[in-house]
């Protein structure tokens, strides 16, 4: 038993010792990724990341004015021609003004129509029959003169009368005169002065309603360029902000290209020369490698926009950035993040 | 002659058997206290050689091990794709956020976020689900660890929820890990979903995985990549092994398992040395009836010796054979997992064995080899 029997329990227990000795070692195989990541495509290159834009760069649509957003005449997606209405904003008060400037322009073209239509018509025979009773008058006043005059005997007459007839020629003329002058000061119409005063009274009125006009048409906001909409934020109802915004109103774009702004670390930021080639690849798809052509490089360099975002971030990169254009037709869209290859070759 | 030797040894019943079970135990004590040291220190690498998928690992140049790192800033990653010779690049995320059920259970867990488009570092060997799950919304991967300490006795099951950093996120798979060095779970998510879970700190990059080009060798691009970046880079072997010099270093688990493993060194070599000492002496007469038919010393040695390699190679096949069983039985255990009886381990203690059977021998040939073949017949 114990000559036999402990040297074969012996050898049975290494052989089990042995068999599980190989089976338990671990094995770490090396495997591929689940999906391939972007894998280098130049011999010398930098890489960077990418974020496609729209070709004009992308417009946040901003507002001179806030106000009350009435109606919104685009959605994201929408292809507009320049000058395109993209959405309006409530334009109550100013239209309520508009009408009180029309008035007040109206108001005074009348009264300069009237200034410049004058004299009336209607004036003119009161006058000319106040001239012609004055005229009667003082021709009354000079047959009564002329009959004292030509009595010969002075002392038939009073020294009195002689001059009070004389008085009354005179004074009858003189009523006359300004009987006269009086229908030509109603003939000549208005003093010019006067009616340049009116005039210019209408031109201030024309103006009043033209700035008004100016204000309503600032309300409806306009397509600067050829573009697309990329974004739409702004709904009937909503109160717009004027000036810059977190989240623009309206993004919008010339996407018929894309453009994509590569982010160069300032340490690798010298290998890169003007106008070199590089390529792209979109996220979850680095099977597709896109070609990138340059088109200029930012003179300025720029701290890095962390992930977070987070205002009390410290800046302790800053990146470069060039700016490369993307085929027409590539299957890439505004905002979307590319791993970007650029060739350095020949430098070292 | 040898047929003499044999009969010799198992002859003495007793010490025959003695000697076994000193040489067994010596053997099973030595690999079973090795095997749990490097298991120990193997665990400590656990999330290194988990990633299988990239040889190159990218850290900041201060970082001493893989438990604590310095976050680099998210450009690195294109500084290292940067670099000549770099197949690949990607992020890895590694952070110990707090996941909470919603029965209240909490407990730190290791976060690794890998790479959104690519998923390098995923891990594979899935229970439940597979890596592509992870790109589904608010996903994360939990090993089998974490999933039964959240869901104790319950089946393994998707969809279940849990809270980290006052997110609610999905399993959508579960998958078995290396066991950690202080076993606690490890959950995988996406590396801009793992950002969220912990707490914010401005840098969340912890290390860069990245490939060679084909035809470039690992040691000469992480050499390229240090020369470049100015960070620095060491395959996944070097950097476990980093890790380790640190454990071995700064804890006392070396020191502890060394004297448990000079001590089973020191009593096997003692006992087994003793016992055949005695053993030769009681044959000391055999011996000098053979020197007396004219048996050479060098015969002689050879028969001691081949006593001494049989009593050895029976003891340590029984006491490795019980190292095995140990670690067989313990396999399926999760908190024991990951301890494995390396063939290096079991090789080492053999020539241990060689060399403690070898002494005890030595110190008794001596006295057979001055023996007088007259001593046998004086009476």
């Amino acid at each position: 038993m114990i000559k036999y029997g402990l040297p074969l329990f012996a050898a049975l227990a290494l052989t089990f010792a042995v068999v599980k000795i190989v089976r338990s070692q671990p094995v770490h195989a090396k495997l591929t990724p689940p999906a391939a990541p972007p894998s280098a495509v130049y011999t010398s290159q930098v890489g960077a990341v990418g974020l496609a834009e729209a070709e004009s760069e992308n417009i946040a649509i901003s507002l001179p004015v806030p106000g009350l957003v009435t109606r919104v005449d685009v959605k994201a997606g929408d292809h507009v021609r320049k000058g395109a209405r993209l959405f309006s904003l409530d334009d109550r008060d100013l239209q309520a003004e508009l009408a009180l400037r029309q008035s007040s322009l109206a108001l005074s073209e009348s009264r300069f129509g009237k200034l410049a239509m004058s004299p009336r018509p209607e004036d003119l025979p009161p006058a000319e029959a106040k001239v012609r009773e004055s005229e009667q008058l003082y021709q009354d006043a000079a047959v009564q003169l002329n009959l004292i005059e030509s009595v010969r005997d002075k002392r038939a007459i009073r020294d009195e009368d002689l001059q009070r007839r004389r008085l009354a020629v005179k004074a009858a003329e003189a009523r006359l005169d300004g009987a006269k002058a009086e229908l030509a000061l109603l003939k000549a119409g208005t003093w010019k002065p006067d009616l340049d005063v009116a005039r210019a009274e209408v031109e201030e009125a024309h103006r009043q309603v033209e700035r008004v006009e100016a204000d309503l048409a600032r309300l409806v906001v306009t397509a600067p360029i050829d573009g697309e909409i990329l974004q739409c934020k702004v709904h009937p109802g909503e109160y717009a902000q004027a000036g810059p915004l977190a989240q623009p109103l309206i993004l919008m774009g010339a996407t018929a290209r894309l453009n994509v702004r590569a982010d160069i670390d300032e340490q690798d930021a010298w290998r890169v020369k003007s106008g070199a080639i590089a390529t792209g690849t979109v996220r979850g798809n680095s099977g597709e490698r896109l070609p990138l052509h340059f088109v200029r490089v930012e003179p300025y360099v720029i701290p890095k926009r962390n992930l977070t975002g987070d205002s009390t971030e410290r800046v302790d990169t800053r990146v470069l950035q060039v700016i490369f254009a993307l085929d027409r037709g590539a299957r890439v869209y505004a905002g979307q993040q590319l791993d970007v290859f650029i060739d350095a070759g020949g430098q070292k | 002659m040898n047929f003499v030797a044999v009969q010799m040894l198992i002859g003495d019943r007793a010490k025959y058997l003695g000697l076994i079970f000193a040489v067994a135990f010596s053997t099973f004590l030595m690999s079973h206290q090795s095997t749990i040291f490097a298991g120990i220190m193997d665990r400590t690498t656990s999330q290194i050689k988990d990633v299988q998928d990239a040889n190159i690992w990218v850290m900041d140049q201060k970082t001493q091990y893989f438990d604590e790192v310095k976050a680099l800033t998210d450009d690195d990653v294109y500084r290292v794709r940067s670099v000549p010779g770099v197949e690949w690049a990607v992020p890895l995320f590694k952070g110990l956020p707090r996941a909470k059920a919603f029965d209240g259970n909490f407990r730190v867990v290791i976060m690794m976020g890998v790479d959104d488009a690519s998923l390098v570092g995923a891990p594979r060997d899935m229970v439940l689900g597979s890596p592509e799950d992870l790109r589904k919304p608010d996903s994360v991967l939990v090993d089998r660890v974490g999933y039964e300490f959240f869901f104790p006795q319950q089946p393994y099951v998707l969809g279940k929820t849990l809270e980290l950093n006052d997110r609610r996120v999905t399993i959508q798979g579960i998958f078995n890990s290396s066991a950690p060095f202080q076993n606690l779970p490890i959950f995988y998510a996406r590396y801009s979903n793992a950002m969220t879970y912990v707490g914010r700190e401005r840098n969340l990059l912890s290390f860069v995985l990245a490939k060679a080009q084909p035809g470039l060798s690992d040691d000469e691009l992480c050499r390229r990549i240090d020369a470049a970046t100015g960070l620095h880079a060491a395959t996944g072997k070097q950097f476990g092994w980093q890790t380790i010099r640190y454990y071995i270093a700064h804890t006392g688990i070396p020191v502890n398992f060394g004297i448990t493993i000079a001590i089973a060194l020191v009593v096997g070599t003692i006992v087994a040395g003793q016992t055949f000492y005695i053993f030769t002496l009681e044959n000391l007469k055999q011996f000098g009836a053979l020197k007396a038919i004219g048996v050479t010393n060098w015969r002689i040695t050879g028969m001691i010796l081949l006593q001494a390699l049989m009593v050895g190679l029976i003891g340590y096949s029984i006491g490795i054979a019980m190292t095995a069983a140990f670690f067989e039985i313990t396999k399926g255990n999760l908190d024991l997992r990951g301890f494995v009886l390396f063939w290096q381990i079991a090789a080492g203690t053999g020539a241990v064995v060689l060399f403690i059977v070898m002494a005890a021998s030595l110190m008794s040939i001596r006295r057979v080899l001055v023996l007088e073949p007259a001593v046998v017949f004086r009476g």
